[in-house]
């Protein structure tokens, strides 16, 4: 019996068809969207007293505004109602909010840990100091410590919100910034509003 | 062509019992074995060099796909071990059941298991690898170009279904190149697509469950590690990546069938398989049908489109497998009926149960044997 042949050289040719196609999309895929996303400009200025909502959860919503000129913030590295970076001359500053899950909601000093944590999963070097209380120019109490790594020392800043539901975590640093630099900006840490339904 | 009625193996087809392949055969001299067609694997420019390129690529790609994974995620799994173990556990029992699954949809038999294994390995780490890195490359393009408002609604439906449709692609690609008869069809396509989807798809619910660690303040990490699988496996596991890249499986399956060289109609048809399966994955992502009822019609939607896919294939090949296992049961003496039940695993399990035990290991090879070179001439002018 005739069995058709699987070795026809017109089609064994073919393989390396699909190969190279294949092979070029996965390394086109990585090289192109790099290039393009380096190439763009990745920056965007912020204007001293803009309003800039962090995140909003359960009835509240928090917004931030840059007190001093000469902010801009990092469009690349920045997702709309999550995480902001922002750049002051070789100061940095992340604005994080974050949701945390299970009922009831955890106090403010656990929110810390964990923001601890979530700096030494960055940074395996990285520590928190003990939290003191701070409070916003609208009198939201939070907590305040020293972040030091290896690199680089500055300032974290958790707020929980009125009820609970979210959180709006700061890291204020740089790795060249100076305590001159970094003090000339510490108001930013009380400047989080937090803004009830009600009061939209 | 009847079977001998003597024969313990020979079985009233009406009952869709199957006999396994008789050693003789009445009035005849035995069965005349089909020399098996001679294997793709043994051309060394058509078919082994790019099998081995293929499979040096694969390996390339898995690795450098492990790399990036393990850069972005060890610092996490480094502080929350307890909740990086969960989701390997949760990770680990999903990739079994759904690699048990999709191997058991294939017809008439398993999919090979070597090129299985290297599916879900290119969607477990070069698939996810490459799509972390692309993803965040044109998220950043995005937000640059359209602002962060627009990424915030729009940017994962313009990101994911292009960069993770296509690496689960180039991932079906290659597998077939390295295991030509692995993929043959457009079946075979959809069962090593799903399988990617899966591998794709258990490394990206370990990643999701740990960002939601870090999104929810790193407290309460168990939690939102078990909230996101719930939600991930249970709600949305039946038509997320599994389903898309089976749909874009079953084009590239199309392409292999014809040999890379496709006329216009199998062309036209396998790049609306792979159009479809972006389209799944862009409303999956989109911020249209929000809400839980929305979800669950993005769910459905996707899961129906995968099954009405595989049917139509399915059907295609199981009456392919059909014809060339009578037409090797004629060529070897054996009912028409009792050879074309060998096209389903329990047929043939049936028929072993009857055989003696101390021949039923050999009743079983031969009948591997048939099946597979039925599958061999079924597909043999497509490869």
């Amino acid at each position: 019996m005739v069995q058709p042949s699987y070795t026809a050289p017109d089609r064994s040719r073919n393989q390396w068809l699909p190969l190279g196609v294949a092979a070029a999309v996965a390394v086109l895929l990585v090289a192109a969207w790099s290039l393009l996303n380096a190439l763009l400009p990745g920056t965007e200025r912020i204007r001293a007293g803009d309003e800039i909502t962090i995140g909003e959860g359960g009835g509240y919503r928090a917004s931030l505004s840059l007190p001093q000129e000469g902010w801009s913030l990092d469009v690349g590295a920045s997702r709309a109602g999550q995480s902001y970076r922002f750049h002051r001359g070789p100061v940095d500053l992340t604005v994080t909010a974050v949701t945390p899950v299970g009922d009831p909601p955890p106090d403010a000093e656990r929110l810390w840990e964990g923001m601890g944590d979530i700096a030494r999963a960055g940074d395996p070097t990285a520590r928190l100091g003990d939290p003191e209380v701070i409070t916003t120019e609208q009198g939201v109490e939070g907590l305040t410590g020293v972040l030091r790594s290896r690199t680089e020392e500055g300032a974290a800043v958790l707020y929980p919100s009125p009820d609970g539901g979210f959180a709006v975590e700061m890291t204020l640093g740089g790795r060249d910034a100076t305590t001159a630099d970094l003090e000339a900006v510490a108001d930013v840490a009380r400047t989080v509003v937090f803004t009830g339904e009600g009061e939209r | 062509m009847s079977g001998a009625p003597e024969d313990p193996r020979s079985v009233d087809t009406r009952a869709a019992r199957v006999p396994a392949q008789r050693t003789s055969r009445t009035g005849a001299p035995g069965p005349r074995r089909i020399p098996a067609p001679r294997a793709p694997e043994r051309t060394l420019l058509g078919y082994r060099l790019p099998a081995l390129t293929s499979m040096v690529l694969i390996a390339l790609f898995c690795l450098l796909g492990l790399g990036t994974l393990t850069f972005q995620l060890a610092g996490t799994v480094r502080v929350f071990f307890a909740e990086a173990a969960l989701g390997l556990v949760f990770g680990a029992a999903t990739l079994l059941f759904g690699f048990w699954l999709f191997r058991r949809i294939r017809p008439v038999r398993a999919p090979d298991l070597p090129a299985s294994l290297v599916a879900v390995l290119w969607g477990m780490t070069a698939a996810t690898g490459g799509a972390l890195l692309a993803n965040s490359a044109l998220s950043g393009v995005w937000s640059k170009t359209m602002g962060l408002a627009f990424t915030s609604a729009w940017g994962a439906a313009l990101t994911a279904p292009l960069n993770e449709e296509l690496f689960k692609l180039v991932g079906i690609v290659l597998v077939a190149v390295a295991f030509p008869r692995a993929l043959r069809g457009p079946v075979d396509g959809f069962v090593l697509g799903a399988l990617v989807g899966l591998g794709f798809e258990v490394t990206e619910n370990l990643i999701y469950g740990l960002n939601t660690v870090a999104m929810a303040g790193g407290v309460n990490g168990a939690e939102a590690v078990v909230q996101t699988t719930v939600l991930r496996v249970v709600l949305t596991g039946f038509g997320s990546h599994w389903a898309m890249s089976a749909v874009a499986g079953a084009g590239v399956g199309l392409l292999a069938a014809a040999g890379w060289l496709p006329g216009r109609r199998r062309a036209v048809g396998a790049l609306l398989l792979v159009l479809t399966a972006v389209g799944m994955h862009w409303l999956f992502d989109s911020p249209l049908l929000d809400g839980f009822a929305g979800i669950v019609f993005k769910v459905l939607l996707n899961f129906a489109i995968a099954l009405a896919v595989y049917f139509a294939f399915r059907h295609a090949h199981r009456r392919r497998v059909r014809r060339a296992l009578a037409r090797e049961g004629e060529e070897v003496g054996l009912r028409r009926s009792s050879a074309v039940a060998l096209a389903r695993r329990r047929a043939r399990r049936r028929a072993l149960r009857e055989v003696p035990e101390a021949e039923r290991a050999e009743a079983g090879r031969v009948q591997e044997l048939m099946v597979e070179e039925a599958e061999d001439r079924a597909f043999a002018n497509r490869v």
